[in-house]
């Protein structure tokens, strides 16, 4: 009886594995032209809308919260608090967003478009699993303690979401190139194009 | 060929509105404002005539939407004091009465409308944030005198 068991969970076990082989190689690049402009759509409000330093340090600026602070009634105070909270969450939640389809571009896709070696495809998914993480933190630090309290995450959650930019910029930097498919492992371009 | 002339004629323009137009507003918001003024609330293209004769309406068009996005940014960039200041200023030049000034603002929020149509909402909405509060700001310091006056 524990063999006949064994048996059927080792054959369900070859068979999962079987159908997600099939599945993945029996996936075609040219299917792919919806999630490459959903990764470009995604890469690009992280750089151009999200992530500009100006913009980030604008809205976690100690400076405004001294300044309404200073010269302003507690209700006004409890105002801006309350706003920049919202700001800051938007921000949090948008950036995991697009942080998120960026990762199920290169878990589904990236390889068809761009040859990452094992090396750099490990600390890719070590960035997106950490900053995921991160961002979960900072949410809930700006739920509890308010937009001020993490400047350091804040700053540790650009930093590795820039590498995330880059990385990406390498496999989708074809979009933005003049010659078709070129063999992006040696490295490339990391300014952001459009398609 | 073409595109890269007119790219240049754009670049021309919006340096001529720049120094010619720009340079005599003096807040980033009332240039923010007049720019937006500019625009056809219905097609979302710019018109000025003196500078679509001396280019074309098309490049014109172009050029006061760089300059309209490029004072975009900076006025996301001012911290909430220089705002507050802006507002200030905006509200002394514009002649109308503060509390009428306030009361659309706060009511209407014209600025809404006043964005770049490109703009990505993320931006947008931590501009109108900030304008909320410089509002409060500004209301509550044209109270203050008005308040210390009636308890002397």
């Amino acid at each position: 009886m524990i063999q006949l068991i064994l048996i059927l969970l080792l054959s369900t076990a070859f068979f999962i594995l079987l159908y997600v082989f099939v599945r993945r190689s029996s996936a075609r690049a040219e299917g792919g032209a919806e999630a490459l402009v959903e990764a470009r759509q995604a890469l690009n409000a992280l750089q151009d809308n999200l992530l500009p330093s100006e913009l980030v340090r604008r809205i976690f600026a100690r400076e405004d919260l001294n300044f309404v602070s200073s010269s302003a009634s507690g209700k006004i105070r409890g105002a801006f608090l309350r706003e920049r909270k919202r700001v800051a969450l938007s921000w949090v939640s948008q950036l995991r967003k697009h942080v998120l389809r960026l990762k199920q571009f290169h878990s589904g896709r990236s390889r068809f478009y761009a040859q990452l070696d094992l090396r750099t495809e490990i600390a890719l998914a070590l960035s997106f699993a950490s900053l995921l993480f991160v961002c979960r933190v900072l949410e809930a630090v700006f739920y509890i303690r308010g937009p001020f309290a993490a400047p350091r995450i804040v700053g540790a959650a650009i930093a590795v979401a820039g590498d995330i930019c880059a990385a990406s910029e390498l496999s989708l930097a074809f979009l933005s190139s003049p010659a078709p498919a070129p063999n992006l492992a040696g490295g490339g371009s990391t300014h952001a194009g459009t398609i | 060929m073409g595109t890269l002339t007119k790219r240049m004629d754009v670049q021309k323009a919006a340096e001529d509105v720049r120094l010619r137009t720009l340079a005599r507003i003096p807040r980033l918001l009332d240039r923010f404002i007049y720019l937006a003024s500019l625009r056809d609330y219905n097609t979302g293209l710019y018109h000025h005539e003196g500078l679509a004769a001396r280019f074309s309406p098309e490049v014109a068009c172009e050029a006061l939407a760089d300059c309209h996005r490029e004072v975009y940014r900076q006025l996301l960039s001012c911290s909430l004091e220089d705002l507050v200041k802006q507002m200030e200023g905006y509200l002394e030049s514009s002649h109308s009465s503060p509390h009428e000034f306030l009361s659309v603002w706060k009511g209407i929020e014209p600025y809404r409308v006043a964005v770049p149509v490109d703009t990505d909402s993320f931006s947008a909405k931590f501009l109108f944030s900030n304008f909320r509060i410089a509002l409060a700001i500004v209301e509550e310091r044209l109270a203050a005198p008005r308040c210390s006056a009636q308890s002397a």
